[in-house]
């Protein structure tokens, strides 16, 4: 199978200051990775890929003008009434899609990540998380996509996915964004009423509570009630903190007791 | 013993522990005639059980290892659950990766290992189906997992859109009886909600020091193994790893840091130490404000926050700022002049001496056994041959 559409989820982000309206990064990144992906595809491949670009939510959003200008020529943004309405309306636009790509994590809501996958659930697709770089599988038979994933540590993953897939795209992909805002002018944004009216039956959510003042957390932490022994007991436990001390030996012998530790913990492979 | 006279003796071998670092310890309280019982370096657990008398419930947490063991955020994840969990719930965890620690002192119950999911091999859908398959046999009353990048993240919100009929939270940083909070709105809110079945926990929402230890009894990975042949045929697949080379990486995600301080006179020692063990450099505030290092390799409190697996603290004496940077590495291996260096409390392996001395002699072994390994792949695939 090879692709012939693909679509980047845009939602709206918020200035850390501010708190005003502007593009989300991580979404710019997903659409710079799809943008690319299909002007590389309609130069190698014969058939025609087409991309868009696919907001769920309030019609009068200035800040899809920056997607705009972030190179999206045209941007379908879906009139919802209601949040909880916002997956089944993106759901059923997305159902002839190939390739669904998506930011990691929006600034405006719950920014819980669930989006991709609750979308990805309905619509029975598969999907890869935290994408770098996505290019077409070399070879036709798989019909996929090949995915480099971010891991910590300086570790990357390439895996092979099969379409149709949703790629949600991790914040340190090397993506460079480009505003112009000539693009801002000549873009299009095209609004549809959602067919949905209400929600099919609702999936359960939790009842959130926004505090007016930002605070830090509160660490979870154990309660001691414990008899005096015990307390000494646990005290003397946590003294014992600090690990092996060297003093003895030559400089040959301690450079020893290192290797021995790092192979003993498998931190080395030789 | 029987008592002759009214003299109050005292036994000589009253009982004693031997502490890890060597010195023996003798317990007042303590009535029996002759213990010596070693404290191994691995469990130091002379804490009262938590353990439940009899569980009538169990809670799950889910979470990949790494190098045979857990990392702090998933202990973070077993210290909540032991905190929270009530007299009769158990703690129950599910390693995904092989496991190669006593999980005791985490505050678990149960253990169950299934070292074929290691977080190396992308396998999503075969890790969903089996974990499904350990809820649906445990019905834990509710689940934990870390909200990490090493695949816990990824599978907490696979299962959580894979059972729309239970509420969860992602992203969670307070954790408490009463309820959870996470930061929403871009980080410019906090928001609370009552307790979920499926928490994903942000790193540092707990503290992994318990007061109690658990009885980390191992459930039979063979059942595990059984259920594991119900997964379905996988529409992802692995290609590999790559590691990005140790100098190029940022300090803030490299896994192993050598790093310099006012003791290290000879930078191209270091250097050469760091690029033997494939580590990136890094450095205290004084080497770097003595030109040797540039500012982006300062670690500390104005400096970077690292959390390597494995620090090597060269001549460093370990400043509160410095040790701010490295509170989240595994293991600190100091080498210093001077024992009594506040860097040698912090460090699981301290070696007393001259660095410049120790690191010499390290180079030279680790070229040594990097021959040795040479040599002994080569002799098995001769033998092989
Ligand atoms: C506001 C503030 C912020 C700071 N932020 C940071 C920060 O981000 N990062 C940071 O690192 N510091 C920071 N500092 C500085 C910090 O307090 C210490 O001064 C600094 O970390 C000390 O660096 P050091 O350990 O390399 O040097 P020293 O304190 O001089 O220690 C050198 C160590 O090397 C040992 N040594 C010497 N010669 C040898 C030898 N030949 N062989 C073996 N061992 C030897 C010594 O015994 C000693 O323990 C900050 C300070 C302040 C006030
Ligand atoms: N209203 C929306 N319209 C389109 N895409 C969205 C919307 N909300 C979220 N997304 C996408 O889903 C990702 C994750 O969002 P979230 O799950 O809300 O944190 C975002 O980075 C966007 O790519």
């Amino acid at each position: 199978m090879s692709i012939k559409n693909i679509a980047a989820l845009v939602s709206v982000g918020r200035h850390p200051v501010s708190g005003e309206a502007r593009h989300c990064r991580n979404d710019s990144l997903a659409m710079t990775l799809g943008l690319a992906l299909t002007s590389h595809l309609n130069a190698t491949e014969t058939n025609t890929v087409s991309f868009k670009v696919l907001h769920a939510g309030n019609a009068n959003n200035t800040a899809l003008k920056d997607y705009l200008a972030l190179g999206a020529s045209h941007i379908d943004m879906i009139d919802v009434a209601a949040e909880s309405l916002i997956i089944d309306a993106l759901a059923a636009n997305l159902t002839n899609t190939d390739l669904i790509l998506t930011g990691s994590r929006a600034e405006n809501g719950l920014d819980s990540g669930m989006l991709p996958y609750q979308l990805a659930e309905k619509l029975g697709f598969s999907l890869v998380a935290n994408a770098l770089a996505i290019q077409q599988t070399t070879d036709g038979l798989t019909g996929g996509l090949e995915v480099l994933q971010f891991l910590p540590k300086g570790k990357r993953r390439s895996v092979t996915v099969q379409l149709p897939a949703v790629i949600v795209v991790h914040p340190l992909a090397p993506v460079e964004l480009r505003h112009a805002y000539a693009r801002q002018v000549t873009g299009t944004i095209n609004q549809q009423a959602s067919p949905l009216t209400h929600a099919t039956p609702q999936e359960k959510t939790l009842k959130w509570q926004t505090e007016t003042i930002l605070r830090k957390p509160i660490k979870l932490k154990a309660r001691e009630n414990k008899s005096g022994h015990a307390r000494m007991l646990s005290a003397t436990v946590s003294e014992n903190k600090g690990g092996a001390v060297v003093i003895e030996g030559n400089s040959v012998e301690k450079a020893q007791v290192i290797l021995g530790y790092l192979r003993e913990h498998r931190l080395i492979n030789f | 013993m029987t008592e002759h006279h009214n003299i109050k003796r005292i036994n000589p071998r009253r009982a004693y522990e031997i502490m890890t670092n060597g010195v023996k310890r003798i317990t007042l309280g303590l009535n029996s005639d002759y213990v010596a019982h070693e404290v191994s370096l691995h469990q130091t657990s002379n804490k009262p059980l938590r353990s439940p008398k009899k569980a009538e419930k169990r809670v799950l947490v889910i979470a990949h290892s790494e190098r045979g063991t857990l990392d702090d955020h998933a202990k973070q994840c077993l210290a909540a659950a032991a905190i929270l969990a009530d007299a009769e719930t158990a703690v129950v965890a599910l390693v995904l990766g092989e496991l190669q620690e006593d999980l005791s002192n985490a505050g678990v119950d149960e253990v169950l290992v299934m070292d074929t999911l290691d977080y190396q091999t992308f396998q999503p859908d075969i890790e969903l189906a089996f974990v499904k398959n350990i809820i649906t046999s445990l019905q834990p009353s509710r689940i934990f997992m870390p909200d990490n990048l090493i695949g816990d993240g990824d599978l907490g919100r696979r299962l959580i859109a894979s059972q729309p009929e239970k509420l969860a939270a992602t992203h969670v940083i307070e954790i408490n009886n009463a309820h959870i909070a996470n930061y929403q709105l871009g980080g410019n809110a906090i928001a609370l909600a009552s307790f979920p079945y499926i928490v994903l926990l942000a790193p540092d929402a707990a503290d992994t020091s318990l007061p109690f230890s658990a009885s980390a009894l191992a459930i039979d990975p063979l059942t595990a193994n059984q259920q594991m042949r119900h997964a379905q045929t996988p529409s992802y697949a692995s290609l590999g790893m790559q590691t990005i080379d140790a100098a190029k990486i940022a300090l803030e995600e490299a896994d192993f840091i050598v790093s310099a301080g006012n003791g290290v006179s000879n930078v191209q020692t270091l250097q050469t130490l760091a690029a033997a063990l494939d580590a990136a450099v890094g450095a205290s505030r004084v080497a770097v404000d003595d030109g040797k290092f540039s500012r982006d390799k300062q670690i500390g409190a104005t400096g970077k926050t690292v959390s390597a697996s494995t620090y090597f603290a060269i001549g460093i004496s370990g400043a509160l700022q410095h040790l701010q940077g490295i509170k989240d590495c595994r293991h600190v291996i100091a080498i210093n002049r001077d024992h009594s260096a506040a860097i040698v409390k912090r460090a699981n392996l301290s070696l007393i001496g001259d660095a410049e001395e120790i690191m010499q002699a390290l180079i030279s072994a680790i070229a040594e056994a990097k021959i040795t390994a040479i040599t002994d792949v080569k002799l098995a695939t001769q033998e092989a041959a």
